[in-house]
């Protein structure tokens, strides 16, 4: 038999043999342990499971296109990819445009999005009804539904106008292109005029919406007996000599003739003429924000509506991730794509991180004091242990132990109890990070395998702390006590 | 050839001399028995030979080796090469076997060998009984358990402390003759006992009183 084995076998038999004093060691360790463990896993998880918390106060991301103007949805998920996947929580397309309701001529800001995304990105909002699951449906905003008297089911009917503003592109007139343009009529009232130029860039088709103007007057300037004047001609026009005001309708009629020589390029013929949609209320949106004065639709009956497709204004990210992490996907997709830029909504991510950084020292600071205590109480216990034991001790030394002898047997007796100590510690400390998280955030944790070993090398490293003491004064025992009896 | 020679040694505790310019020698291989009453100076000599202390004055010769000049450590050492103790009180281990009591020290010593220490059992009587634990052993048993593990060294001098003062006669007997045994073989004993049975065992007898040697008596009879 060799002597390590020896070693192993008169520690183990100490511990096994003595089971009692041992058991009180043992259970100090292990509450240490278990202690340290559980609030371990739970320092490394509050970021996690406060993160899952922050993300119920909406995005901490958004994106925006670079130079002012929309993003473009292949550039936009070129930046997205540059985040983990699993980080990302949700992330909202949003298009934005202005709309009317038919039947009042009010206008709405209409907002294009993808509703699945939106109850990741905005937990918060509260939809009496439903989200939007189909085409052809629409939620509205608690005050847009106030203004219009619209009810859960009831249809309602949007209309959407390309602006003079919104006819974009070169000023130069092609044969087969669009052209919008609107000019203010009657009562300051906008008239909108949409055209096609023939091959000679003559006017080939017009419509003239007039809603705005009075009926039986100004309205009557949609008419095709009206319209019919401008075709074949070449912008601009005079009205008088181009074209004869409609009796009744000069103002309008100069309107419509205004707008035909403002009007622009524009992309398609849905962008010139603009368009209607009639669609089904399935809920009304209470977020006590903004977002009630809006009306929201699918992406793809936004497109109907508009003819504009793979665009947004803007892209909010919940993104599960620290402030750190979130800064450096910030920089490296400002760094890497042109055309996005990439934002934290600081109100977010600021108390977040406060937050975590409170909670975490608080956890360090326990975990500190639970170890020190723990130290304490393994110290009292080996020094009763030492005490219990003197005459073993003298006899040993007797028998020709040096002090180093005594020293790595009481050593290796405390190694081996924060070992125990710690695998019970470990496993327990689960438990109680399990029950804290499913208590205190009600969602359950990982175990973390890493922190198995951790917690055993603490733990040895605690025992082997608090054997100084003891073994110090277990060196210092006479040998000389075992001759005679006490 | 002498084993062991104490030189005029004293040992002063503030005001009392614990021993008094004491002169003894051991002959190898010899087996003497160190009487007196309470307060003669025995403890205080026994932890002396035992290299448990050092004298305050004078010369200890252990196979001429100046003990009273040595360091703790190497105090221990020679303890540890060169005696074997017996105790009055038995103390063993109390979680260790017999067999492990023997072999702890084996392990001190140079390396544990259960065959080894099973034999030292046997020698004492207590196959049997190696696989117990001190509890579960009488005092007789744990006592020679004790001696086997004091032998098991093979030491120059074996010290024994009021070896039979727990024991019944029985097993005070079955002690002695063990030891009567070791001497055969050759082993240096040195006794110290307050029994007179058990001083009349040996081949010569140290009387001490007062912290100096009083008398030291021949035992005719030794042998016989």
């Amino acid at each position: 038999m060799t002597k390590r084995r020896m070693f192993l076998r008169m520690i183990t038999a100490s511990l096994l043999r003595r089971r009692s004093r041992m058991l009180v060691a043992l259970l100090s360790i292990g509450i240490g342990a278990t202690i340290l463990s559980g609030l371990v896993t739970i320092y490394y998880d509050v970021p996690r499971q406060m993160g899952a918390q922050f993300r119920n106060y909406g995005a901490n991301m958004i994106f925006v296109s670079a130079d002012g103007t929309s993003l473009d949805a292949e550039k936009t998920a070129e930046a997205l990819s540059l985040i983990p996947k699993e980080k990302i929580l949700g992330a909202t397309p949003y298009r934005y445009t202005s709309a009317q309701m038919v039947r009042n001529q009010l206008s709405f800001v209409a907002a294009g999005t993808d509703f699945e995304q939106v109850q990741a990105t905005s937990p918060y909002f509260m939809v009496d009804g439903a989200y939007p699951s189909a085409s052809r449906q629409v939620l509205l905003g608690k005050e847009v539904a106030k203004t219009i008297g619209a009810k859960l089911n009831s249809m309602v009917e949007i209309s959407w106008k390309p602006s003079v503003t919104e006819a974009s592109g070169d000023t130069e007139l092609k044969p087969g292109a669009y052209l919008a343009g609107s000019a203010e009529g009657f009562n300051s009232a906008l008239v909108y005029v949409t055209l096609k130029l023939g091959d000679d860039l003559s006017i080939a088709e017009m419509t003239v919406n007039a809603d705005s103007q009075t009926a039986e007057f100004g309205g009557r300037c949609a008419e095709e007996s009206f319209t019919k004047q401008f075709i074949g001609k070449l912008i601009p026009l005079t009205a008088g000599t181009d074209v004869d005001a409609m009796t009744g309708a000069t103002v309008t009629s100069q309107a419509v003739v205004d707008a035909v020589n403002k009007a622009r390029p524009t992309e398609n013929a849905q962008a010139a003429t603009g368009n209607s949609l009639s669609l089904q209320v399935t809920g009304i949106l209470d977020t006590g924000g903004d977002e009630e004065q809006y009306i929201f639709l699918s992406l793809s009956d936004m497109e109907a509506l508009t003819g504009e497709q793979d665009r947004f204004d803007v892209m909010e990210l919940s993104v599960s991730a620290s402030a750190e992490e979130l800064e450096e996907y910030v920089s490296q997709i400002t760094d890497k794509s042109g055309s996005v830029s990439a934002r934290l909504v600081k109100r977010v991510t600021r108390s977040e991180a406060a937050v975590l950084t409170k909670l975490q020292s608080l956890v360090f600071l326990v975990t500190a004091v639970v170890l020190l205590l723990t130290m304490i109480c393994v110290s009292t216990t080996m020094m009763a242990v030492v005490t219990e034991r003197r005459k073993e001790i003298g006899l040993r030394k007797a028998l020709g132990a040096s002090d180093s002898s005594i020293r790595l047997e009481f050593l290796g007796e405390g190694i081996f109890l924060g070992a125990l100590g710690g695998l019970l510690g470990s496993v327990l400390g689960f438990g109680f990070a399990q029950v804290v998280s499913v208590n205190v955030f009600g969602s359950s944790i990982q175990f973390q395998p890493l922190l198995l070993p951790l917690t055993v090398a603490v733990s040895m490293l605690i025992a082997a702390l608090s054997c100084m003491l003891p073994i110090k004064r277990a060196v210092q025992i006479d040998p000389a006590l075992v001759l005679k009896g006490e | 050839m002498s084993l062991l020679e104490l030189k005029n040694i004293s040992k002063i505790y503030g005001e009392l001399k614990a021993l008094d310019k004491v002169n003894i020698h051991v002959d190898k291989g010899e087996w003497v028995a160190i009487m007196g009453p309470s307060g003669s100076g025995k403890s205080t000599m026994m932890n002396i030979i035992g290299c448990m202390d050092k004298p305050s004055r004078g010369e200890v010769l252990l196979d001429g080796v100046d003990i009273a000049k040595e360091s703790s450590r190497k105090l221990t050492d020679i303890r540890r090469d060169k005696i074997g103790l017996v105790f009055q009180q038995f103390h063993m281990v109390n979680y260790l076997t017999a067999v492990e009591n023997v072999m702890v020290a084996q392990y001190y010593h140079s390396m544990p060998d259960e065959k080894e220490a099973l034999e030292a059992l046997a020698r004492v009587g207590l196959k049997e009984r190696a696989h117990h634990l001190p509890s579960q052993l009488s005092g007789g048993e744990q006592q020679r358990v004790c001696v086997a593990r004091a032998l098991i060294n093979h030491p120059e001098l074996i010290l024994a402390d009021e070896p039979t003062g727990n024991l019944d006669e029985t097993n005070e007997n079955i002690v002695l003759d063990l030891f009567a045994q070791l001497h055969k073989e050759g082993t240096t004993l040195i006794v110290v006992t307050h029994d007179p049975e058990v001083a009349d065992a040996a081949q010569r007898t140290i009387v001490l009183e007062h912290g100096r040697v009083a008398r030291e008596v021949i035992n005719e009879n030794f042998g016989k």
